[in-house]
């Protein structure tokens, strides 16, 4: 009795489970070709010599392109570069996408409009963003021109794709106008979600806007900030298209060769398939452990 | 956000009475806070200013001759329309008039990507959430775990991947790399963890078929939400870059950012053509994002959603 009556349950409850195999089946087969595997299929490349016009097999080398690679200026180099353009972009980032935030949380009118422009940068593609740039960027653009009226001076270069410093600058500047919306947005929602009541009591209390501010928002908006910093660290570090289409049309590339411009360059123009993946592993490696602080940072975050 | 907003005006508007000095929301009535208030706007509609420079200038410039573009003073009221740009756009550097090509290339790679990314990931989360079964928390977390890797990280290895199948250069290898993505399923599954479970037991009871519940009630139901998805993925697929630089070599294969690169050669000084194909590239996704405004600024809620 009692097996017959169980039996059918299971059978039910069998069924569904193996369905819901059925559903996932297809992303798990997905994950596992075009992430995982090349994941694993990197690892054992970097550990090997390999050409990509060359049909020889690849050949077994041990650690010799990571010791390669740590004892190479261009690889240190490239990562004082993606340092210098995480550090330069993400910080003021944070702190500009904040500042918009409150400022557009303030208004009574316009908010949608304001959301909107800072937002619209970030829909334009990439390549457009950099073709553009490059133009106002131009000795004889804008960025001169107006930087020459602010400054009351007229006719200086200021070199922005020229001179070492300048293109770090211009590379900063091009991916701050086309993330800064993107952040504002993701503030608002921060500071959309901290509960009236708690502003209002302290209101109630005597508190002065600015007091109200850094008192009650700033310290409920951690979690938001938190959030914001190292989703634009982990953004910065993987930035490309500025820096390749940069170099492109002429800027040196020594201070803006970050490390996916290396790797890239690694692999297509110098064909080392083997060096680039160990490249490859270790900005993974990087990553990853960003993404683990990430997480147990937001883990605490109350 | 703005609800809540609105809110907040109204209740300083009510307590505003005795010691509250008003705040940030009420009408400043004290010199500070309209000093105060002043500042905000005169810093919003410069921060504005500002970031929307490019882009207007991208669509004045399109439409005036080389020289003057590069002219000192730039002249924001060009005196004549000059169209000339835009046919040497389409033309193509080479000739060949590839541009039409370029944005059917685009169109359909993005559409693919978007298609199977919004159905791959709405059966996974549907299959994760609602026919729960051993080992399904494991599987979210492995699919999750891939949202920590960056496409830049893996993109060689991809490569090496794909050129073992014999892809470069085609359709297939364009688009295969990103039949999915670890943000979708994890959007679909966040979305479906609230969907009525009565909804799908009573059909269940009716004996539907578990193919059937998907696709007549889930998939009705989850409409607004894939819609989103889709969007955001055609969005970014439209902006992919690296990856066809990497497979892709003959110039029929080319997409649109690789079209606009072919205007941004070091030896190449046709500032006029460049600016006018970079306005073509970004027409449609302004469009889109003019059209869906709504949905655009509502998705960043997305990120802080699991913060809460």
């Amino acid at each position: 009795m009692v097996t017959r009556r169980s039996k059918p349950r299971i059978t039910v409850a069998t069924r569904r489970a193996l369905w819901g195999w059925v559903f996932v089946l297809p992303a798990l087969a997905y994950f596992a070709i075009f992430s995982f595997y090349p994941i694993f299929n990197a690892v054992v490349l970097s550990f090997h010599s390999k050409s990509v016009l060359s049909l020889r097999p690849p050949v077994f080398i041990g650690w010799r392109n990571y010791t390669d690679l740590l004892g190479s200026a261009q690889f240190w180099n490239s990562w004082k570069a993606t340092g210098l353009f995480t550090v330069g972009t993400a910080v003021p980032l944070v702190i500009l996408s904040l500042l918009l935030a409150t400022l557009i949380v303030s208004r009574l009118r316009l908010q949608r409009f304001f959301q909107m422009a800072l937002y619209s940068p970030a829909v334009i593609p990439g390549v457009v963003a950099a073709a553009v740039w490059l133009l106002l960027l131009d000795p004889r653009g804008i960025a001169n021109q107006w930087v020459n009226f602010v400054l009351g001076m007229t006719g200086i270069d200021h070199r922005w794709l020229a001179s070492p410093e300048m293109v770090r600058i211009s590379t900063i500047l091009v991916y701050l106008w086309g993330k800064l919306g993107f952040f504002t947005i993701i503030f608002i929602a921060g500071l959309g979600s901290i509960p009236n009541s708690v502003r209002e009591a302290a209101r109630v209390d005597g508190a002065t806007a600015w007091q109200l501010y850094r008192w009650i928002t700033l310290p409920l908006l951690r979690p938001t900030t938190v959030l914001v910093s190292i989703m634009a660290t982990i953004l910065c570090m993987r930035t490309f298209s500025t820096q390749y289409l940069f170099t492109q049309a002429g800027a040196p590339r020594e201070p803006i060769n970050v490390v996916t411009l290396g790797i890239y360059t690694t692999a297509i123009r110098d064909h080392q398939l083997g060096l680039a993946s160990a490249m490859s592993i270790i900005l993974l490696l990087v990553m990853f452990a960003l993404a683990v602080v990430q997480f147990r940072v937001s883990r605490e975050a109350p | 956000m703005a609800r809540s907003e609105r809110h907040g005006a109204r209740g300083g508007a009510a307590i505003r009475t005795g010691r509250s000095r008003g705040g940030r929301r009420s009408a400043p009535r004290s010199w500070q806070e309209r000093l105060a208030n002043a500042a905000g706007w005169l810093v919003l509609l410069i921060a504005v200013g500002l970031v929307l420079v490019p882009l207007v200038f991208m669509f004045i410039a399109s439409f005036m001759p080389s020289r003057d573009i590069m002219r000192m003073p730039f002249s924001w009221w060009p005196d004549s329309l000059f169209l000339d740009n835009f046919w040497q756009a389409i033309r193509g550097n080479d000739g060949k008039f590839l541009f039409p090509r370029a944005v059917f290339n685009s169109v359909l790679v993005s559409g693919s990507v978007a298609i199977t990314t919004v159905l791959f990931a709405t059966l996974a989360g549907y299959g994760l959430t609602k026919l729960k079964f051993r080992g399904s928390g494991i599987v979210f977390l492995l699919i999750l775990s891939t949202l920590m890797i960056p496409f830049e990280t893996v993109m060689i290895p991809l490569y090496v991947v794909v050129t073992d199948m014999g892809l470069q250069d085609s359709y297939p290898g364009l688009i295969i790399p990103f039949l999915l993505s670890a943000f979708g399923v994890f959007l679909m599954r966040q979305s479906l963890l609230s969907f009525p479970d009565e909804l799908i037991d009573a059909s269940r009871i009716d004996g539907a078929s578990e193919i059937g519940i998907f696709f007549r009630i889930v998939v009705p139901n989850m409409l607004p939400v894939m819609a989103v998805l889709a969007v955001l993925t055609f969005e970014g697929q439209w902006d992919n870059l690296i990856w066809p630089l990497l497979v892709v070599q003959s110039p029929e294969l080319k997409t649109m950012p690789l079209y606009v690169v072919s205007f941004m050669d070091e030896k190449s000084t046709n500032e006029g053509a460049m600016v006018a194909v970079a306005a073509l590239a970004s027409i449609p996704m302004l469009v889109i994002f003019l059209s869906l405004s709504r949905f655009f600024l509502r998705g960043a809620n997305v990120f802080s959603a699991g913060k809460e």
